[in-house]
């Protein structure tokens, strides 16, 4: 129990606000540039062993002018699932990629990259039609961004 | 670089000549090998993409419960439960006991029916046919009483916000009894080949065998994860359903080799019987699992959630966002076990050889339906030919 | 069923259709599919339900195959990898789209990676709903092809005539 407060206490550092995403998701806000230093701190202090990310979701929210990544993050070893928020302005999403310390963001930087248009420097297998058909690839549309028409 | 095989998302021949081939098809494994001994692995996506999250966007959150169940067909139960939970926690609406439990006996006859499958393919992999044909056969019990629960086979369409489609009778609930207790040696005498015979045991142990370590930093989930020792398993953690009243034993295993990964497979079949037998013994009587569908919530309130189930592959997980304006979700995010596993798994097959590629491939459980023909390009004698997955596994390449 | 073929018609066909009708072989295709059909196609070839007796295999290479069975809503990557896979069909040979997505896209015929349906591709013969389609209705549906071949009575077909497409 202790060393999972002392995750929460790490995380809560670095954080600028805080939510809940149900059924009981602790949120920690954070800046873009804190994520890659949030991961290396994790995993010096408590080694790879203590957790896995479980997935990356990206979501565009047009109104707001931004599009907003969320790292789903299971503590282990109780398993627990929290989310590191953060936001990146619509018009130039970049963010550092995290392969180099964590290869197993492959999967969903692929994704975000292909779908959404976030780019993710540093990750070197980034390509466009990965999952979205060619001919959209070549019109320049993100399929999920709310103005891609399709 | 002597060899390169590229085993393909789908079964087709690709019309490539002696040199090095012009046309590149979707191939889902590259692999680059020296001799026999594979020296890189590239590993490509995209060609089951349906577009299946704008979809969800463009549909009422209850239209989409039966667009997420044919994300996969094998797995189609959990599925729409995972999405129908996440809607649930948005509308702060909760089944009944009896309906969850029935959901719960529907999602572990799909683990059952998914597990047999993929130990009968990878039988089929080594070259051990007669054992293919016989999970196949048993397989089929599994299937009858998937259709006596949910009246379907494959596809169940079953879950349904604040409950169930259907509900079963005593008869039922007898006849489903009946095939459980049925199926339970059959499971076990496959168990035994699996742990005694030479021609599994000799093709499968000490095949990729992978760390703690390795596994977390990856993120691969499921059978694969539990098989290095690491205790993971959405039913335990997050209790959904009827799980928290349900004994089970979440399986684990330190070997972390290829055998490992398709024992945890069986050991988790056992564990699924004995739940639905306890399951079919405890079924609760709190009241018709079935709610009024004229009575759900047309209007969803803003929200967000995420959801997890532990889906026959490993961690399944649905996030789900509402901005409370209108009949569609905002976002739907679905990850399932397969993107992790598969895509995340390159680093797998490194140092091992070609004939071990398919079993490698085969104790990550994915869709195998998919692939059958293997493409060889000798880069030495420059031709290129064809191949069955098995004849890879059989060294015959 | 009503065709509208007439007897010198069906004499000139005939004797292409001599080959398929004792020993069709099939050759299968997903693209893009839940995989639903694909394990129902693969239980309908098992012995518990014996498409055997009808001379109904597998074929080991796409040059042999007499029948495609195609499954799953053809999403954009695939329809290339469909069209030149007909493409090398040897003819006599026929389409058979199982599953609703391959018959018109099934739920996901508005989405922006999937064509919908296997006609848009290929001249389909037969089409057997449902998701996924019985095993039972899938040999039903190839017994009936079986059938319309045997009475030369098949017009959608890629051979013969120059054509390749059906309207």
């Amino acid at each position: 129990m202790a060393v999972e407060m002392d995750k929460h206490s790490l995380l809560e550092s670095f954080s600028i606000g805080k939510g809940v995403v149900k059924p009981n998701r602790k949120v920690y806000i954070v800046e873009p540039g804190s994520i890659k230093k949030i991961f290396h701190a994790l995993i010096e202090k408590y080694g790879y062993e203590s957790f896995y990310l479980s997935t990356l979701i990206g979501t565009d929210l047009k109104d707001e002018g931004k599009i907003r990544l969320d790292y789903y993050v299971i503590l282990l070893p109780e398993e627990e699932t929290i989310v590191l928020r953060t936001h990146l302005p619509r018009e130039n999403p970049v963010i550092d990629s995290i392969i180099d310390i964590l290869p197993g963001a492959l999967a969903g930087e692929l994704e975000t990259h292909d779908l959404l248009g976030v780019v993710f420097n540093g990750n070197p297998f980034l390509k466009r039609g990965a999952f979205v058909p060619s001919d959209l690839v070549e019109k320049g549309v993100y399929p999920l961004r709310k103005d891609s028409g399709v | 670089m002597s060899k390169v095989v590229e085993i393909p998302i789908v079964t087709t021949e690709v019309p490539i000549g002696p040199q090095h081939p012009a046309l590149h098809e979707p191939i889902m494994l590259k692999v680059y090998a020296e001799g026999e001994r594979v020296v890189r692995v590239e590993i490509n996506t995209g060609y089951n993409h349906r577009g299946i999250e704008k979809l969800c966007e463009k549909n009422s959150f209850y239209r989409d419960i039966f667009i997420v169940g044919r994300v996969c067909g094998i797995c189609n139960a959990v599925h729409a439960n995972v999405y129908v939970r996440a809607l649930e926690q948005i509308l702060d609406l909760y089944p009944n006991k009896r309906a969850q439990y029935l959901r719960v006996l529907a999602m572990e006859l799909e683990r059952i029916h998914s597990h047999m499958l993929i130990n009968a393919v990878m039988a089929e992999i080594i070259g051990f046919e007669t054992l293919f044909m016989h999970i196949m056969l048993d397989r089929e019990k599994v299937m009858k009483a998937k259709e006596i629960l949910t009246g379907g086979r494959v596809m169940a369409d079953y879950m349904m916000v604040g409950g169930v489609r259907r509900d079963i009778d005593e008869e039922k609930r007898s006849r489903l009894r009946d095939i459980l207790l049925k199926l339970k040696p059959r499971v076990e005498y496959y168990k035994k080949i699996f742990e005694e015979d030479e021609t599994i045991t000799k093709r499968l142990i000490d095949v990729s065998r992978i760390s703690y370590r390795d596994v977390t930093s990856h993120g691969l989930v499921g059978p694969v994860a539990r098989a290095s020792g690491v205790k993971i398993d959405s039913r335990a953690s997050d209790k959904y359903d009827a799980y928290g009243e349900i004994p089970f034993n979440v399986v684990t295993r330190n070997e972390g080799d290829s055998w490992a990964r398709m024992m945890v497979r069986w050991d988790e079949v056992l564990e699924s019987i004995e739940m639905g037998l306890y399951i079919l013994e405890h079924l609760p009587s709190d009241g018709n699992p079935v709610p009024d569908e004229k009575r759900l919530p047309r209007k969803f309130p803003p929200g967000e959630a995420y959801t997890r189930v532990e889906a026959p592959r490993g961690e399944l997980t649905y996030y789900v966002m509402s901005d409370g304006k209108g009949q569609n979700p905002y976002r739907v995010k679905i990850r399932t076990p397969s993107v992790n596993n598969i895509i995340n798994s390159g680093f797998m097959y490194l140092e091992h050889s070609l004939a071990d590629v398919p079993v490698i491939l085969a104790s990550l459980d994915p869709c195998i339906s998919c692939m059958e023909r293997v493409t060889v390009v000798d880069l030495e004698k420059k031709t290129s030919y064809k191949v069955h997955l098995k004849d890879l596994a059989g060294g015959r390449v | 069923m009503c065709f509208h073929m007439t007897q010198v018609q069906v004499e000139e066909k005939k004797p292409e259709y001599k080959i398929v009708r004792y020993s069709p072989w099939l050759v299968h295709f997903n693209t893009g599919a839940c995989n639903g059909c694909d394990i129902e196609v693969l239980a309908s070839l098992t012995p518990l339900y014996d498409p055997e007796r009808f001379g109904v295999k597998l074929a080991p290479s796409i040059r042999h195959g007499d029948i495609l069975v195609v499954t799953g809503a053809v999403t954009k990557k695939a329809a290339e990898r469909l069209k030149i896979l007909y493409e090398q069909m040897p003819c006599p040979k026929f389409v058979v789209a199982v599953g609703a997505c391959a018959v018109d896209g099934g739920v996901f015929y508005k989405s922006y990676s999937v064509v919908g349906g296997a006609d848009k591709v290929v001249p389909v013969a037969v089409y057997i709903p449902g998701c996924p389609p019985r095993p039972e209705a899938i040999l039903d549906g190839l017994v009936k092809l079986l059938e319309a071949i045997k009475k030369g009575e098949v017009e959608k077909h890629g051979c013969g005539d120059g054509q390749t497409q059906s309207s």
